[in-house]
C-alpha cells in the first residue's frame, strides 16, 4: 500500500454478551487526515474506538497503528473518552486533569516534572483555555469540558487521536475552537478520528468518512465515499424528505 | 478529667495513640472508596472480617499454639476473609443481572453469619484467650496494647506509603478508569492495589471500634472533607486529619464521660460532617441556598428592568418591586 496509515482494523467484531454490535469491519485510516465516523444510534461508532483501543475485548480481528500493535505505540495514541463517561464532581483543576494525559510517557512510579508541566501548559493554551488552568473542574460548561478533555489528549502530543463525540453539549464557540485544533493536528501531518453524529458538518470537519451501522456501509475520501446513496444505505431511510432532514 | 491527668494515663493513651493511628489511615485511604462510589465495600470487608479474624483465632490457638489475639493475625485473616467477600459480590454481579447493592448486601449477611456460628462455636469450646474475641463485633478501645498499636501504625503505614508511592496511577483510575487503560497501565493492577490499601484502612480498626462501625471510619471523614476541598491531594490531607483529629476527640470523650469509644468517635465524626455540609463555603446547603436566591434577585432585576425600558409606562413600579428583594438578597450576602 502507497499512502502510510495511521490505523487499520482487519475483521473486527464485537459482541455485547451474544449480541453482536460490530461485524468484519476492515478499516484504513490514512495518516494526516481528519476522518469522520458516522452512522446512526446503537451502529458501534464508540464500541469501534474502544475496540481498537483493547478497551472492549474483540470477537474477532485485529488492530494496528503505525504499522504496529498498539502496545508498540502506546503513546502516539491518544484517546478522548465521551464527557459523560467522567463525574465531573471530582476534586481537581482543570489542569490537573490536562495533566493526567502527560502520565502514560512516564510510565508506572515517575511523577511529573517540568516538561509535563510546560506541556500541560501549551495544550491548554492550544484549546483556548489556559485563563481556566486553576477552575474547578465541576464549574465547567459542557463545551469547556470537552476542551478540558482534548487538552489532556493534546498533553500526550500523540501523532493519532481518536474522539468520541467530541461535540456532544458544546457550544459553538468551544465547537470552532476544537474543530481549529482539529485542523492544525492535520497540517502537522498528524491524524483524527472522530464519532460524529451531525452528518451536516461532515463535510467541514472530515476530509475522511466511515459509514458505520454495524457493518463498515463504505469509506474512503468525503467526495467519493459521502455519498446520498451510501448515507441511504447506512441509515436504512428511504424516503427523500428523511435523507434530506439527515443531511441539513 | 482534664487532658494532663487524661495523657499521664498509660491505658488512655494508647487508646488515643490506636484511634488516632486508625482514623488518620481510614481517613485518608477512605477517600479513594468515596470517590469511586464504593463506600458500602468497606463495610462489607469489615463484616467479613469476623470470620476472618475467627479463622485467625483458632489457626493461632489450635495449630501454631500462639496467642490468638494477636493483631497481625486478626489482620491478616481479616484482610484474606474481606477480600474473598468483595471478589464474590463482584463476581455475582459480573455473572448474573443482579446489581452491586445487592450483591454487596448478600454477601455481607453470608460472611457475617458464618462469622457469628463460627464465633459460637469458639464461645462453647475450651480455648485459651477466648474471652476477648466477643469485643471484635462492638469493638472495645482499652484492651488495644501496645504491640497492637505498633503493629496497626505498622500496617497502616505501609498502606499510607502505597498510596503516596502509586498516587498518580490512583488519582488517575479514580477519575477515568478508561483514560487509564487507554494510557497503557493495567488497570487490574491499579485497582488492586487500591483495593489491598482500602482493606487494611477497614480492617486495622475492628479490634478497637468494632467492625459494626468501622465504615464510619473509612467513610464519615472523605464526605466532611470533600466539602471542604477543590484538589484530591488537599482532599486526601484534609479527610485523614479529619479521621485523626476526630476519633482522637471521641476517644477523649468516651474516657470522660465513660462511654463507648467507637460509637463516641462515629458521633465525633458525624458532628464534624454536619458542620461540613452545612457550612462549606462551596458546597454547603445553606451557602448554595444563598448564592441561587442572590442569582435569582439579580435576574429578575434584569428581567425586570427590561418590561421596564420597553413598556415606559410601569417603569416606577417595576423598578421599586426589583428593588427590594435585591436589597434583602445584597444584605444576606454580606453577612
Amino acid at each position: 500500500m502507497s499512502t502510510p496509515t495511521a490505523a487499520r482494523t482487519r475483521s473486527l467484531s464485537v459482541a455485547y454478551r451474544s449480541t453482536p454490535v460490530l461485524r468484519n469491519v476492515d478499516l484504513d485510516v490514512p495518516e494526516g487526515v481528519v476522518l469522520g465516523i458516522v452512522g446512526p444510534n446503537g451502529a458501534g461508532k464508540s464500541t469501534l474506538l474502544k475496540a481498537m483501543l483493547g478497551l472492549v475485548r474483540p470477537l474477532t480481528g485485529t488492530s494496528e497503528f503505525f504499522g504496529r500493535p498498539l502496545s508498540q505505540v502506546r503513546q502516539r495514541v491518544a484517546y478522548m473518552p465521551q464527557s459523560a463517561s467522567v463525574d465531573w464532581d471530582f476534586p481537581a483543576t482543570v489542569s490537573g486533569v490536562v495533566g493526567m494525559g502527560t502520565y502514560g510517557r512516564l510510565g508506572w512510579l515517575r511523577r511529573p516534572g517540568r516538561t509535563e508541566h510546560e506541556a500541560t501548559l501549551r495544550a491548554l493554551e492550544h484549546v483556548g483555555i489556559a485563563d481556566l488552568a486553576e477552575r474547578q473542574i465541576g464549574e465547567l460548561s459542557g463545551g469547556q469540558r470537552q476542551r478540558t478533555f482534548l487538552a489532556r489528549a493534546l498533553a500526550q502530543h500523540p501523532d493519532l487521536l481518536l474522539m468520541d463525540e467530541p461535540f456532544q453539549g458544546v457550544d459553538a464557540r468551544s465547537q470552532q475552537a476544537i474543530v481549529a485544533v482539529l485542523h492544525a493536528m492535520r497540517s502537522q501531518g498528524r491524524t483524527v478520528v472522530l464519532v460524529h453524529h451531525d452528518l451536516a458538518t461532515v463535510r467541514d470537519y472530515c476530509d475522511h468518512v466511515a459509514l458505520l451501522n454495524e457493518r463498515l456501509v463504505a469509506a474512503g475520501p468525503v467526495g467519493e465515499a459521502f455519498t446520498r446513496e451510501n448515507v441511504r444505505t447506512t441509515y436504512d431511510v428511504t424516503d427523500t424528505d428523511a435523507l434530506a432532514d439527515l443531511l441539513t | 478529667m482534664s487532658p494532663l491527668e487524661f495523657f499521664a494515663d498509660h491505658t488512655y493513651r494508647i487508646v488515643f495513640a490506636g484511634t488516632v493511628v486508625i482514623g488518620l489511615v481510614a481517613g485518608a485511604l477512605g477517600s479513594f472508596a468515596y470517590l469511586r462510589k464504593q463506600s458500602l465495600i468497606s463495610d462489607v470487608i469489615s463484616h467479613a472480617a469476623l470470620p476472618g479474624t475467627l479463622i485467625a483465632f483458632l489457626t493461632a490457638v489450635v495449630v501454631l499454639g500462639t496467642d490468638g489475639r494477636s493483631m497481625l493475625g486478626l489482620i491478616l485473616g481479616a484482610v484474606v476473609v474481606g477480600t474473598l467477600a468483595v471478589l464474590a459480590a463482584n463476581g455475582l454481579t459480573q455473572a448474573t443481572k443482579i446489581r452491586i447493592d445487592t450483591a454487596m448486601a448478600i454477601s455481607l449477611t453470608v460472611f457475617f453469619g458464618a462469622g457469628m456460628l463460627l464465633l459460637r462455636v469458639i464461645s462453647n469450646g475450651d480455648y485459651p484467650g477466648k474471652g476477648g474475641i466477643a469485643d471484635y463485633l462492638f469493638g472495645n478501645a482499652s484492651v488495644i496494647t501496645v504491640a497492637d498499636l505498633v503493629t496497626s501504625a505498622v500496617v497502616g503505614g505501609l498502606a499510607l506509603l502505597v498510596m503516596g508511592v502509586f498516587w498518580k496511577e490512583f488519582a488517575l483510575r479514580t477519575f477515568d478508569p478508561a483514560h487509564t487503560s487507554a494510557l497503557g497501565f493495567r488497570a487490574s493492577a491499579v485497582d488492586a492495589l487500591m483495593f489491598i490499601t482500602i482493606v487494611i484502612a477497614t480492617v486495622i480498626g475492628v479490634k478497637a471500634v468494632g467492625l459494626v462501625l468501622m465504615v464510619a471510619f473509612v467513610i464519615t471523614p472523605p464526605a466532611a472533607a470533600r466539602q471542604w476541598t477543590s484538589t484530591l491531594r488537599s482532599m486526601v490531607a484534609l479527610s485523614a486529619a479529619i479521621g485523626a483529629v476526630g476519633s482522637g476527640t471521641g476517644a477523649y470523650l468516651s474516657i470522660v464521660l465513660g462511654v463507648p469509644t467507637g460509637p463516641a468517635i462515629v458521633l465525633t465524626l458525624f458532628g464534624i460532617f454536619a458542620v461540613s455540609i452545612a457550612a462549606s463555603p462551596r458546597r454547603s446547603v445553606i451557602m448554595r441556598g444563598l448564592a441561587r436566591a442572590r442569582a435569582r434577585a439579580a435576574l429578575r432585576r434584569e428581567l425586570l428592568a427590561e418590561t421596564g425600558a420597553t413598556s415606559g409606562g410601569s417603569v416606577a413600579s417595576a423598578g421599586a418591586g426589583g428593588s427590594v428583594p435585591g436589597t434583602r438578597s445584597d444584605g444576606v450576602g454580606q453577612s
